[in-house]
């Protein structure tokens, strides 16, 4: 299924070469979020905040065709 | 008395009222147990500034300290720490200014700098190595802090001076008023408003001496070991290139960007202003003190347009979020422009945009009508009111006058049921960070001793939501990876020894983001050791931390705080009204006194009271 998906600030090294045209990424159906980490090869140990669609979801969450996913890594601010 | 090295062992004492200045030696006995920095001035400070004392009177004093990691050659060793009884809270009261004054105090040959009293005109210093002398600043009066600075440095004949200084905020005691280095901020708790009131209007350094370093070939090796660790590190390399602006949208997403003074903890709007401003307004990065190997700092402008603003330092994460997300604003040009305004008048980012936000819900309810404010529209979001109100605050100019004392004494002489619309800990109004995100911020909020601050709880959602350790695993920290964000349960007896940790870069003068960056606790004892000669190892490091924690809550206790002064605002505690989490129950905090309990528990303090026992002050060496 096709996912579109965009890494922010420091995770953004971890797209290069992995996201085809439009942003999108090709997952297998029902792939996880943690699934789509493993995909692009995100460390464990990351804070990461996902939101699917605008809507906040864990790892757990299973995704599904022409889902919008936003990846931050949580680091702070100020 | 042996050699003391990583200090000169001496502090400047400059009275105001006799314009004497005394060269005082330094025990070197309190510098093992208080080290600097936050550490040292809670010692002094305690013991000089009697109970009761108005923090606005010539009695409340005022000190700037360094420690033996305050150079620029030390990783993050730019920074000098001002603390003094706060006129915002009346309690502890420290802030922290990046830049070269710290460093420029230090090779000046003083650890620290204490100002007491009151002069009769207004004054400033100028400390040159051994040439200490006051000079008359009455022309100084009314001017914004770029001019003074220049004037300052132009008198002297010295364009490399580091000056700090107030700005007309300072001059009019507004509360919330800053001391700045050039755009740099001593900026929480109003060290502005203290430094005014002893009609001390700015400080000139600079310094030509060598601190005396006891094994400079091992402190060479340790800088070494940090700078690859930095290189290396994504931390470093993403605050070079976005600084602390580019994390508004993980923390709206994170539900960590508080909106709409508090309503909700996100907005969904961060990524768009956060695209505008670094698109079109970001200049380049910038280093706060000479040769920083991160250089964070964000220098930016509005080219054209009715929030024209020209090119100058600014716009951090906390102050682009005290006026976009705090107020409801989406017009980043307005909110640059007031950050700018806020540098340039001297008062704090962060309390001005609580303040605002606290004024437009006050006239939604209707508690503070047109007519009271000028005739100007304080509706959420309105742009023209961000500038202007700055400015109306540090003149204290119609409605400017009350807000200039903070929300806490606003909402008390506004009453109409304001009081719950003033989102503050213990005085202080609270920063761009919700402990909505994560329940360690919400303890940490509640306890810190200057209250609600960005600085102290900042390890708190970095913790709970950012899964950060800071290499505090091996000191009893659990990690972070197993522990739910959400859950209450444990998160008191983390605070305590994250507290303990993460307030070492105030008591060492070193830049707290170089913590986030690798530089933890285990390095800062290795370069303390090699540039003092004391062996003192990470654990030695967290008793200090702890000491020096207690110290400033005796402080506090000695003016009257007690355990109902480590709260939350309800608001603060509530589900969302709107935003990413308006239906996730798990934000609200179910049991606040529950988490103080295991907190103090955790601290060795009495739990009906919060007043740290015997026992706890007799382990730490702090009893009287």
């Amino acid at each position: 299924m096709k996912i579109k998906v965009k890494l922010y600030t420091i995770l953004e090294k971890y797209a290069k070469g992995k996201v085809l045209e439009n942003d999108t990424i090709i997952l297998h159906k029902d792939s996880t979020l943690q699934e789509l980490t493993r995909y692009f090869n995100i460390p464990n140990n990351i804070g990461i905040v996902f939101l699917v669609n605008d809507s906040p979801q864990g790892k757990e969450y299973r995704l599904s065709e022409g889902d919008e996913v936003k990846v931050f890594s949580f680091i702070g601010g100020g | 008395m042996d050699s003391l090295y990583g200090y000169f062992g001496k502090q400047l004492r400059v009275s105001l009222d006799s314009k004497e200045i005394l060269k005082e030696n330094i025990d070197a006995s309190i510098l093992r147990k208080y080290l600097g920095g936050v550490g040292y001035a809670a010692r002094v400070l305690y013991d000089e500034i009697p109970e009761g004392t108005h923090p606005l009177l010539p009695e409340n004093k005022l000190m700037f300290t360094t420690s033996p990691l305050t150079a620029n050659r030390i990783p993050g060793g730019g920074s000098i720490m001002l603390c003094f009884k706060s006129p915002l809270t009346n309690a502890w009261g420290e802030s922290r200014c990046g830049g070269d004054f710290g460093p420029n105090l230090k090779s000046a040959g003083y650890d620290a700098l204490i100002i007491e009293g009151k002069s009769d005109l207004p004054v400033y210093l100028v400390i040159n190595d051994d040439r200490v002398f006051i000079k008359p600043a009455k022309h100084l009066i009314g001017k914004k802090i770029t001019e003074k600075t220049k004037i300052i440095r132009d008198e002297l004949k010295d364009p490399k001076l580091s000056v700090m200084c107030i700005g007309p905020a300072g001059e009019n005691l507004v509360k919330i008023a800053t001391v700045m280095f050039e755009h740099r901020a001593a900026g929480r708790c109003g060290a502005g408003a203290v430094m005014g009131s002893k009609n001390l209007i700015g400080i000139a350094v600079k310094g030509s001496h060598k601190t005396p370093i006891a094994q400079p070939e091992k402190l060479t090796e340790t800088i070494k070991t940090c700078l690859k660790i930095l290189r290396e590190n994504d931390f470093s390399t993403n605050l070079k290139k976005h600084g602390t602006t580019g994390d508004m949208a993980a923390n709206d997403a994170a539900g960590d960007w508080p909106t709409k003074n508090w309503y909700s903890n996100s907005w969904g709007k961060a990524e768009q202003i956060y695209d505008q401003f670094f698109n079109k307004h970001l200049v380049k990065n910038h280093g706060c003190y000479t040769g920083c190997p991160i250089a964070c700092g964000r220098i930016s402008e509005v080219r054209e347009g009715r929030f024209k603003t020209p090119v100058h330092e600014g716009s951090e994460y906390e102050s682009l979020s005290a006026f976009t997300a705090f107020v409801f604003n989406e017009n980043i040009e307005a909110a640059i422009q007031a950050t700018y305004l806020c540098n340039e008048f001297g008062i704090d980012t962060i309390s001005a945009g609580a303040i605002i936000a606290f004024a437009m819900e006050c006239y939604e309810n209707g508690i503070l009508k047109k007519e009271e404010v000028g005739g100007m529209d304080l509706s959420w979001g309105n742009p023209a009111a961000l500038p202007e109100l700055v400015r109306m605050i540090s003149l204290r100019e119609g409605i400017g006058d009350m807000l200039a004392e903070g929300v806490k004494i606003a909402s008390e002489r506004l009453g109409g049921g304001s009081e719950k619309y003033a989102i503050h800990g213990k005085g202080l109004e609270a920063p761009a960070h919700d402990p909505r995100s994560g329940k360690v911020l919400g303890v940490t909020y509640g306890t810190a001793n200057r209250g609600m601050c960005h600085i102290h709880p900042l390890e708190g959602m970095a913790y709970d939501s950012g899964k950060m350790d800071w290499g505090l695993m091996k000191y009893g920290v659990p990690d972070p990876n197993t522990i739910d964000r959400w859950d209450e349960k444990g998160k008191g007896k983390i605070v305590k020894i994250l507290q303990d940790a993460l307030i070492l870069p105030d008591i060492l003068n070193t830049c707290k983001f170089f913590i986030y960056a690798g530089i933890y606790i285990d390095h800062l004892a290795e370069l303390l050791s090699a540039a003092t000669g004391w062996h003192i190892d990470g654990q030695e490091l967290l008793k200090v931390g702890e000491r020096v924690m207690n110290l400033q809550r005796l402080f506090n206790m000695r003016e009257g705080f007690r355990r109902e002064d480590d709260l939350l605002p309800e608001r603060m505690k509530q589900k969302p009204a709107f935003g990413f989490y308006k239906n996730e129950g798990r934000c609200a905090i179910k049991d606040f006194e529950g988490m103080l309990d295991e907190y103090y528990t955790a601290r060795g303090w009495d739990t009906e009271t919060g007043i740290p026992t015997k026992e706890k002050l007799l382990e730490l060496e702090l009893e009287e």
